[in-house]
């Protein structure tokens, strides 16, 4: 067991010195992408056209957007509470909800408590349901154009590789849908279009096979030798037949002849024996196989 | 008079509903294939826990129907019962249930006392390689090559996990042509392994693998997890289940939870798995001319990977001293399809040599095998998904 806790402490000690690299995580909700003034472009409900926020969730689950708060004051977090008990503030894996500022909120769950203005910079944030913990939050600058939407190129990429905020004025108004549409998987584009023949892909992953597996090697043969020189020491001192194999490169079958003499010689079994056979009768006067009593029913008493 | 009319068009829409009326030359094409299938695991005994239900569920699939009456019995229409249990494949949750199976079952000790033996479960998975170059030079798209260059893996649930995840329409003919392939290996195999070694290496003894310890072996799926799983992340599902069993099986404190994962649970799901995959061949979807390029490219990868295996044997051999040679035929066991192929190399070195027990030996590659093509079923799923 000292060996076990020995390679666990290793194995962790070299996953903390190794590859720990830290990274700016894009948050679970993102605030994806704002129209401020909406003249000719998406209508809700009630046939109104008014500025809209669209909140998307970047993560793998199902999140409820249901008792977490809306706002565009810095100083009052909790302005809009986003009603509970809709199920449309379910939110499936990677999709979006749309929330118009219309100031209008007896209109509904998705209409908030109060509206963009064009003239000026435009803070908008998503709270947590206790009211402090800030989800998301976006700058919307100042002038963005009627009927155009600030937003993130790629739905929820909100940070870019050197940590920087991706927001740009988007070319696209994509209410409710990608801001990026994808019509293949761009994985399989690239594959096809770098790697026509496969040849790249076949190197790399038996590389990575290959690499996977050589560790495994690598561990078990230097744990393996331990275990054995353990071994081998214990049974060195315990001065039992398996320390004579342990020393030895002869194989089980040699091993297990020599044994078999060795014991025969102790307990005096050799080939010759004395030549008095004596065949005894076992006498047996009895045998219950066939007892009528065992095959009938005890009555109770 | 009117009455009769009535009974006659009664009998008219019964026999419109009936599989006589529905039947297509396809849905006889593939009852005979589920009828071949059955045979050759009833008499030949060729992998009879798969074939079995995959044989029957290929009847129960290719039972001619009205398509069109919305009766919600087909595989693929939604609500159905088989839908309900197809679900497993094409979410991809028996394929690791599976292998917390195989990993319960697997005694990796053959591994631990020669892990120089792990490499060939690494040069087989070339066969996965081969064949997705293959399926790109006669025209599938890189994640279809993917999912029918994992057949090449020889493992059922590793080549289903895959290609529910990059081609779903490929399901049924890359999960036949996997589990026919693992069941032909007896066929496929020892021509190669023949003709690719000479009498004198076929006859090589190997040195008996040292008695593993207790420790070795709990240390093996908590090791193996991690130096595999950090690297290849994508593979979890499979590596994470088949190390968690093999932890179950090893530790000797979860004997009761090992036993119901590699008895009564392998089993339920190895029915599941089997009669659904048999019944997602529905002619009108199955039959079609991708499908026998699929069994083509997937008897290729077979042959790739035995090949490979023995070749990278008999490369290994030269750098090895004396007294550690491997015998070149236990190099087709890297190909995973546990344990056929590793009792394929016992039985072609029994013939030129019948002292030489190889099946211990052969059971090293053979489970490395599984690692590697799930490892392989990870990158590909990386790269493609």
């Amino acid at each position: 067991m000292r060996i076990f806790k020995l390679f666990i402490s290793l194995f962790i000690t070299a996953l903390l010195f190794t590859g720990c690299k830290s990274k700016i995580e894009n948050p679970k909700w993102v605030i994806n992408e704002v129209m401020v003034t909406n003249e000719t472009n998406f209508v809700d409900d009630f046939g109104q056209r008014s500025g809209w926020i669209e909140i998307y969730n970047n993560t793998a689950g199902t999140l409820d957007l249901g008792g977490r708060y809306l706002t565009n004051d810095h100083n009052n977090p909790t302005k809009y509470p986003i009603p509970r008990g809709d199920v449309l503030t379910k939110v499936k894996p990677h999709q979006h909800v749309l929330f118009w500022a219309d100031n209008e909120p007896f209109n509904g769950t998705f209409h908030a408590n109060f509206v963009l203005d064009p003239t000026k910079e435009n803070y908008i944030a998503l709270y947590e349901n206790d009211g402090r913990t800030l989800l998301d939050e976006i700058v919307i600058p100042a002038g963005i154009p009627v009927d155009r939407t600030y937003g993130f190129p790629q739905d929820g990429i909100k940070y870019n590789e050197e940590g920087s905020i991706n927001a740009v004025l988007l070319d696209r108004v994509t209410p409710s849908s990608n801001n990026a549409i994808l019509e293949e998987n761009p994985k399989v584009v690239d594959m096809r279009d770098n790697d026509p023949w496969g040849g790249m892909l076949t190197i790399t992953a038996m590389l990575v096979v290959f690499s996977a597996l050589i560790g495994l090697y690598l561990f078990f043969k230097l744990s393996g030798n331990i275990a054995t020189r353990v071994s081998k020491r214990k049974v060195a001192k315990s001065g039992t037949l398996s320390a004579v194999r342990s020393q030895t490169h002869l194989s089980g079958e040699v091993l297990a002849a020599i044994s078999a003499a060795i014991y025969e010689m102790k307990e005096d079994q050799h080939d010759i024996e004395s030549t008095i056979l004596t065949i005894r009768q076992v006498k047996r006067d009895y045998s219950p196989w066939s007892a009528k009593w065992k095959s009938l029913r005890k009555l109770p008493n | 008079m009117n009455t009769l009319l009535s009974l006659a068009d009664n009998l008219q829409t019964f026999w419109g509903y009936t599989g006589f009326y529905n039947v297509e030359s396809g849905h006889i094409i593939m009852i005979l294939i589920g009828l071949v299938f059955i045979y050759l695991a009833i008499t030949k005994e060729y992998e009879p826990l798969l074939l079995i239900p995959i044989g029957f569920g290929m009847l129960i699939g290719n039972i001619p129907f009205n398509e069109a009456a919305g009766l919600q019995i087909g595989i693929y229409e939604e609500g159905s019962v088989f839908n309900i249990l197809y679900q497993g494949v094409v979410q991809g949750w028996y394929p690791p249930l599976i292998f917390l199976g195989i990993g319960a079952m697997t005694d990796f000790s053959a591994l631990i006392a020669n892990p120089k033996l792990i490499l060939i479960g690494a040069a087989c998975q070339f066969g996965i390689f081969g064949a997705y170059i293959i399926a790109i030079e006669w025209g599938f798209a890189p994640n279809e090559a993917g999912a029918i260059g994992i057949i090449g893996g020889a493992d059922g649930p590793t080549a289903i996990f895959l290609t529910s995840k990059l081609a779903p329409h490929l399901l049924g003919a890359v999960a036949i042509s996997a589990y026919s392939y693992m069941a032909l290996v007896p066929v496929i195999q020892p021509p190669f392994m023949r003709l690719l070694t000479t009498p004198k290496e076929r006859a090589m003894k190997m040195k008996t693998p040292r008695v593993v310890s207790q420790t070795e072996k709990v240390m093996f799926p908590i090791m193996g997890l991690l130096l595999t799983a950090f690297l290849v992340p994508s593979g979890l599902p499979l590596l994470g289940m088949l190390f968690f069993g093999n932890l179950l099986k090893e530790s000797g404190v979860t004997r009761r939870l090992a036993e119901t994962a590699r008895g009564p649970l392998i089993d339920t799901i190895t029915i599941l798995l089997g009669l659904t995959v048999g019944a997602s061949t529905q002619a009108t979807t199955f039959l079609r001319i991708e499908s026998l390029k699929v069994f083509l490219i997937g008897a290729l990868s077979f042959v790739i990977a035995t090949v490979t295996g023995i070749l990278f044997v008999k490369a290994f051999n030269l750098i090895l001293p004396k007294d550690k040679k491997i015998n070149p035929l236990i190099g087709n066991a890297g190909v995973s399809a546990v344990p056929d192929a590793a009792r394929i190399s016992q039985t072609v070195g029994l013939e030129y040599n019948p002292s030489n027990y190889l099946l211990m030996h052969a059971m090293g590659p053979n489970v490395a095998g599984v690692i590697g093509s799930a490892v392989a079923a990870g990158i590909l799923l990386g790269f493609l998904y």
